[in-house]
């Protein structure tokens, strides 16, 4: 739907065209229903043991700590996504507005986007056994796997119509619930409609002590392998949702929330497009967005006028700012400012201008070793790349062949991109990703191809220049050489998930915090801090080395040069603040930087000689204010007014 | 920032130069112009108060030097047509027909120099007389005909050398060795003023050149120099200094290395509707804008926003409240809960950070992963002048350099703002010498997506295959292997020398569609009515294909490697109807037929407590038309229903999905005529208020989601024209 609202409307997107990969995105609205089975079987613990690592949860316990973990971290990452919790199996019945259709369907949260009180309830569920105890009542009779699936299917449909994306969670430990014929295919059945009606059944199996799960007896007839909302997506891995049992080391929970953390967004293809690997050879591919800045929420308006505080909706309306009368978006148009004036076009030749170079296409250039593609070059993000054969059969193999070899020989190819219609043309990069696996063979790392883009020579920036030709000794770099080898990471390996984003879980912790009514957490718990006491105890004494080393070599590469420098050495000793600190903390001065630092003190002399070198335009806003401030010059305007009214000033002192 | 600017233009409008000389279709004059106005227009669309631009013409009819010498003698032909000013578009609207060829040829280019230094002399001095600090440049554009005076010119030539003022003399057809152009038969009387010419921008330390080597050079777009502005000023340290003794303190300043140049942006504005003719018109002034031929003549009125804040009504579920901007504070949503923050407290959702960049750790470099940087880069270098930390972040980024690692290292940039994670890497170059940052991803920022493994096959009972369709066999590695080498361009270019190097490096490629904008922005200013618009130059789309050259080289491998990939087209049909026709369903993943377990039914009832399901299973259960149109009329009634039975808005969201999966599957069946007349319908009876009430959002809602009649281009059997589809949505 996404995609046909953009399809017709060319051009309409002008200028806010870098935002739309990261839109799309928001545009497609995820539901997420859990279903979690309540049978005396998932209420069992396992046999205490004195083991840490070992599992404390029942099945269903572990299963809804899952659910807790995931509706906070849908708070954070998926903000306008549903969510809902059904349990069933359960003694109770309940379902919303009092409904007593689904016998032993307990709709625990509603589905819809989670409020505050969601979350504490989920969580005085998870966290108060007593409380737990007497809702997690088995029932007497088994519940019919179809009355799940069809109350499902109510519930999404009244829930969340017209969704992109909805998913049925199914977490069980009974791979035969039907144990009559007739049950099954009313099951299947019910299967069905739900997939018909655009939904995925996402199973989360668990397997008992001495009782494994197998899917063929009967879950292999209700699950279907592709996305019903998402063709565009591969096909899932049949394996890729293990079968989570207890008693491994590695707890159910642990499993569980790590089988569910990979379905926790959608996967959805950002593009699906033509690769072009020779003239007359193209491929399918689809593009994902596997990294992509986590922000939090922006602020927003609240209405504070009733005795609850509410959401504010806001709705934009044009105005025409010579009438002022209400302008519809159809009698918008889009023009260039220049020369005071402005430049316009017809809608048709704005798309003309856009689409002047092509079609949407990745269509490689050429090939060269991976070295030419320095890290200094990076402009942005990067975009995984997969092979698709619902426009090109074969397109698989070729695409395996391309990476494979890209791997082999460390190279990259250069491709002309055009993302889709409307999109700027880029030049990017392809280079290989390898698959990876973490202990447990779990993929970390899918395989595929990676465009990153290149910069255009418009996009590099130079380095400002560098007035100290003071360079390092082998000495020196030896010490400091030592000083890297003793603070290597982990495994040599840059690994992001041991770093949370410590802003955006301050963030939400103290937004949760306020949403319950609770305590303020005092300090946040930072993992991007570096370790110093590590740090301390590694490289102590080769700083300490480098530190003598330095001395004597700083006085050698700057005693000649102190008097020739245009600065005086006066100044000098105040900004170079030894890089050693060899003396307990004797809180270093902040040493203010230099434009700021002489910029109140410039005397009409020193201004002048700048404003002759053509150096004036080099100072700081802030400094100019302050020399016009000291000389009772207004200071308002842009500036370059500023820097006139400076030389007019200095003109009217005759410098 | 920019310098300030004084720029003459002294054009040559002499009878010659309505010419059309060696071959070519435009007079001397229009070829000139080209560059004369590529120029001009460059300059003004930077916008800059402080580039100021005149144009002299001599040879011209008229004489009129607007007082900018005392004694116009000797100045006769010699006309200011713009003095030294802010050039805006309207001043190129008024200077576009006055540059016209005259009917003389008499006229001293000499006199109309003195002019313009007269002009440049009294617009750049200031009150006390002294000169002010300004970019001088006189432009000389001329076919070298007519009669010159030269007694003077030595004076003139110390003059503009004494003013340092940039003198640049650009000619028709004038002989320039080094561009390789020599024009044959030339005018003895040219040759005679071009040795003159030539002399002179010797005398003045001025160019001279032949105005074709300009013009071949426009094409090559000119890159913005931007002053750097640093984006940190503070320390990189190696440990704790507040807490421990030995550390190490860098003060480091951070600078842009590469940042994103974006083209400039159209904002909104609406036509004028007291010029248009009224209020009236406006509604239709979609239609006739987009034929207008005056462009961006003060038609166009801008465009201001106006906001309306509304709750939901609590009282009444379903509508919605507006509320005044008065009672509004800020806050947060917690998933659907407001937290409401007073503006005390605004602070508390911050982290308290202080600005650093501290080392964590280091990585070698061949363990770390390309695709993880996330941002644009930055360069860090010590701070300027301090010795110290000059030697101290040397000594780091060699040894960073000579053991082959990078740097992690957290910044934040300013107080209180949310820390990074930055890689630093070391570069080295011949005249730079620096640490490079990028930012890297969070836990947050990585999507747990998987895919199935590329080099080997699973079976969904687990088994690993390693030959099968989507695998390469060997012979399609070998033919890759072969046109990946054969395609390499790390040394197929060749430098100045001749000698092989790296084809398509970063410098030699420019921002498409920034360049693109600009361009076709200044060709309009100079070509309003014009009908059609250029095509982008080629140095634009240089870079859109592979280069021929080497293309043909590899032309071998690229057919074995076509043979060996054996990848066929999917035709489109397929996709669409074909898979409906065959009864080819979705089939669950023990590839059971759910359609035989139900005893593959030929008439299926629409279930309205399961609409969808059974209306998507009725059409698969027949291809019988009447059968469809009684399926799709049970779905119409079902979604009416939803609507009238809807409390304020509770019911439109369903009968929206109902209406998608409608309209999607009659598509797909090719009768569009039966959705279309129901939408037809219901558009009535919304805006008609016909189904219990003021729905005129529900058709708003079918709008928005263009749920609209569905078009010939969408489903060829559709008698719908694109007019009336879209006319379908604009009308009310």
């Amino acid at each position: 739907m996404a995609d046909l609202a953009h399809d017709n409307r060319p051009g309409d997107d002008e200028g806010e065209e870098e935002e739309v990969d990261d839109a799309s995105y928001k545009t497609i609205k995820d539901a997420v229903l859990f279903a979690i089975d309540v049978s005396p079987s998932m209420l069992q613990r396992p046999p205490p043991s004195d083991d840490k690592k070992a599992d404390r949860d029942s099945p269903t316990s572990a299963a809804l700590k899952c659910a807790y973990q995931l509706m906070q971290q849908r708070i954070i990452s998926n903000p306008t996504d549903m969510m809902g919790i059904l349990l069933f199996g359960t003694e109770k019945t309940h379902l919303a507005d009092g409904d007593n259709t689904f016998p032993h369907c307990y709709l625990l949260s509603d589905l819809d986007v989670p409020s505050a009180n969601d979350v504490k309830q989920l969580r005085s569920l998870v966290e108060n056994e007593e409380e737990a105890a007497a809702l997690l009542r088995p029932a007497d009779e088994p519940t019919s796997i179809a009355a799940v699936l069809f109350c499902a299917i109510q519930i999404f449909t009244t829930k969340a119509p017209n969704f992109s994306s909805r998913r049925l969670f199914l977490v069980t430990d009974n791979d035969n619930p039907a144990k009559i014929k007739q049950d099954k295919d009313t099951a299947i059945t019910r299967a069905r409609d739900l997939y018909d009606l655009g939904c995925t059944i996402d199973l989360f199996p668990i397997s008992r002590p001495g009782h494994g799960f197998d899917r063929s007896k009967f879950y292999d007839d209700l699950v279907y392998p592709s996305s019903p909302s998402d063709p565009d997506a591969p096909a899932s891995l049949p394996s890729a949702t293990k079968v989570a049992k207890s008693g491994d080391g590695i707890s159910l929970l642990q499993q569980l929330i790590s089988s569910i953390n990979s379905k926790a967004t959608p996967r959805r293809a950002l593009f699906s497009l033509p690769f072009e690997i020779g003239p007359g050879l193209r491929i399918g591919v689809k593009g994902f967005i596997i990294i992509k800045r986590q922000e939090h929420v922006k602020s927003c308006y609240v209405w504070v006028g009733g005795e609850k505080v509410q959401i504010v909706a806001s709705s934009t309306s044009h105005l025409a700012d010579d009438t002022a009368r209400v302008v519809e978006k159809t009698e918008l148009r889009k023009a260039y400012k220049f020369g005071g004036d402005t430049i316009t076009f017809t809608p048709e030749e704005f798309t003309q201008i856009r689409q002047c170079f092509g079609d949407p296409v990745i269509r490689i250039i050429g090939f060269k070793p991976i070295s030419s593609l320095p890290i200094w070059a990076n402009t942005g993000k990067a975009t995984f790349i997969y092979p698709s054969e619902s426009d090109y059969v074969g397109s698989t193999r070729v695409f395996s062949a391309l990476q494979q070899k890209l791997i082999n020989s460390k190279k990259m190819a250069v491709a002309w991109f055009i993302a889709r219609r409307n999109a700027a043309p880029v030049i990017t990069a392809i280079i290989p990703g390898e698959e990876k696996y973490d202990e447990d063979g779990e993929q970390i790392m899918p395989p595929g191809l990676w465009l990153i883009p290149l910069p255009f020579v418009d996009d590099i920036r130079q380095c400002p220049e560098q007035a100290d030709n003071i360079k390092t000794t082998e000495e020196l770099t030896d010490i400091m050489r030592k000083v890297i080898e003793q603070l290597q990471l982990p495994k040599g390996v840059y690994n992001p998930s041991k770093y949370p984003n410590p802003d955006l879980q301050w963030f939400y912790r103290i937004l949760q915090a306020m949403a319950l009514e609770e305590e303020v957490p005092e300090k946040a718990d930072d993992k991007t801090i570096p370790k110093y006491k590590q740090i301390d105890k590694r490289t102590r004494g080769y700083l300490a080395q480098f530190g003598q080393e330095f001395d004597e070599e700083h006085k050698r590469q700057t005693r000649g040069k102190l008097k020739s420098s245009a600065a005086p050495p006066k100044k000098r000793a105040a900004t170079s603040s030894a890089p050693i600190e060899d003396s307990k903390p004797s809180k270093r001065i902040k040493t203010e930087p230099q434009a700021n630092g002489n910029g109140g003190g410039m005397t009409d002399e020193d201004m002048a000689a700048l404003s002759d070198r053509g150096n004036i335009s080099k100072q700081s806003v802030g400094a100019l204010k302050e020399f016009l401030k000291a000389r009772k010059q207004p200071v308002a305007g842009k500036k370059i007014e500023l820097i006139e009214r400076v030389q007019q000033y200095l003109e009217s002192k005759g410098l | 920032m920019a310098q300030k600017e004084a720029t003459v233009y002294i054009l040559d409008l002499g009878r010659s130069m309505g010419e059309k000389r060696n071959g070519r279709s435009q007079t001397n004059l229009e070829w000139a112009l080209e560059y004369v106005w590529d120029k001009i227009t460059t300059t003004v669309a930077t916008g800059r108060k402080t580039a100021m631009m005149g144009v002299v013409g001599y040879r011209t009819d008229e004489t009129d030097v607007m007082g900018a010498i005392d004694d116009d003698d000797g100045y006769s032909n010699t006309r200011i047509i713009v003095p030294l000013k802010q050039l805006l578009l309207p001043d190129i609207r008024d200077l576009q027909p006055q540059l016209k060829p005259s009917a003389t040829n008499q006229g001293d280019v000499l006199s109309a120099l003195a002019v313009a230094i007269q002009m440049i002399d009294t617009a750049t001095t200031g009150k006390t007389g002294k000169p002010l600090k300004y970019d001088r440049r006189i432009n000389i554009i001329t076919d070298g005909y007519g009669h010159m005076e030269t007694s003077d010119s030595d004076a003139i030539a110390a003059k503009l050398k004494e003013d340092e003022v940039e003198m640049n003399i650009l000619g028709v057809d004038f002989d320039d060795a080094e561009f390789g152009f020599k024009e044959e038969d030339k005018d003895p009387e040219k040759e005679q003023n071009e040795t003159t010419l030539k002399d002179f921008a010797r005398k003045c330390n001025g160019n001279f050149a032949t105005i074709a080597e300009a013009i071949s050079q426009l094409e090559i777009p000119r890159t913005k120099n931007t002053h750097p502005v640093p984006s940190y000023k503070g320390t990189l340290t190696l440990g704790d200094s507040e807490n421990y003794d030995t550390t190490l303190t860098i003060d480091v300043e951070r600078y842009p290395c590469t940042m994103i140049a974006k083209p400039p942006t159209a904002s909104s504005f609406v036509v004028r509707t007291d010029l248009s003719g009224g209020a009236g018109a406006s509604t239709q002034s979609s239609a006739t804008v987009a034929g207008d031929e005056h462009r961006g003549d003060g038609q166009l009125a801008a465009v201001k926003s106006q906001r309306v804040y509304q709750i939901d009504n609590l009282d009444e579920p379903g509508t919605k409240t507006n509320v005044e901007m008065e009672d509004l504070e800020r806050g947060f949503e917690y998933g659907r809960t407001a937290v409401h923050i007073s503006e005390s407290d605004a602070n508390v959702v911050k982290l308290e950070t202080s600005p650093c960049l501290d080392l964590i750790g280091f990585v070698p470099e061949e363990k770390f992963e390309r695709y993880l940087p996330m941002s644009r880069t930055n360069y860090v270098v010590p701070q300027r002048t301090n010795t110290a930390a000059a030697l101290a972040l040397s000594s780091l980024i060699h040894a960073l350099y000579e053991s082959g690692c990078y740097a992690l290292a957290r910044l934040v940039t300013r107080e209180n703002k949310a820390p990074l994670l930055v890689l630093l890497v070391p570069r080295i170059e011949p005249d730079l010498e620096c640490l490079v940052d990028v930012e890297l991803p969070f836990a947050e920022d990585m999507r747990r997506y998987k895919f199935p493994p590329l080099d080997k096959h699973l079976t969904v009972s687990g088994k690993v295959i390693t030959e099968h369709r989507d695998l390469p066999n060997t012979q399609l590695m070998q033919a890759m292997n072969e046109y990946v080498d054969a395609m390499d361009l790390s040394s197929f270019d060749r430098d100045d020398e001749g000698e092989p190097t790296e084809y398509m490096k970063f410098e030699d490629t420019y921002s498409p569609l920034l360049h693109r904008i600009n361009h076709i922005i200044r060709w309009r200013a100079t070509h309003p009515t014009s009908p059609s618009l250029p095509a982008p130059p080629q140095i634009l789309t240089k870079y859109s294909a592979p280069p021929p050259s080497l293309l043909d080289r590899a032309s071998p491998q690229l057919a074995a490697l076509k043979a060996a990939a054996d990848v066929k087209k999917v035709p489109p049909k397929q996709q669409g109807r074909g898979k409906r026709t065959l009864r080819d369903r979705e089939k669950p993943l023990s590839g059971l037929d759910v359609d035989a377990l139900l005893g593959n039914p030929k008439r299926v009832k629409i279930d309205s407590t399961n609409l969808i399901p059974s209306f998507k299973q009725a059409l698969a259960a027949t291809d019988d038309l009447e059968a469809i149109q009684t399926a799709a009329a049970d779905m119409a009634r079902n979604i009416r229903e939803y609507i009238s039975t809807s409390v304020g808005e509770s019911g439109y969201g369903r009968a929206l999905e109902a209406i998608r999966v409608m309209r999607e599957e009659i598509t797909e069946l090719e009768e569009p005529e039966i959705y279309n007349s129901f939408v037809r319908d219901l558009k009535r009876d919304l805006l008609e208020g016909r189904l219990r009430g003021d729905r005129r959002e529900m058709w708003w809602k079918i709008r928005g989601s263009k749920y609209g009649l569905v078009e010939r281009k969408t489903c060829f059997a559709s008698e719908v024209s694109e007019e009336e589809a879209a006319e379908f949505y604009r009308s009310a």
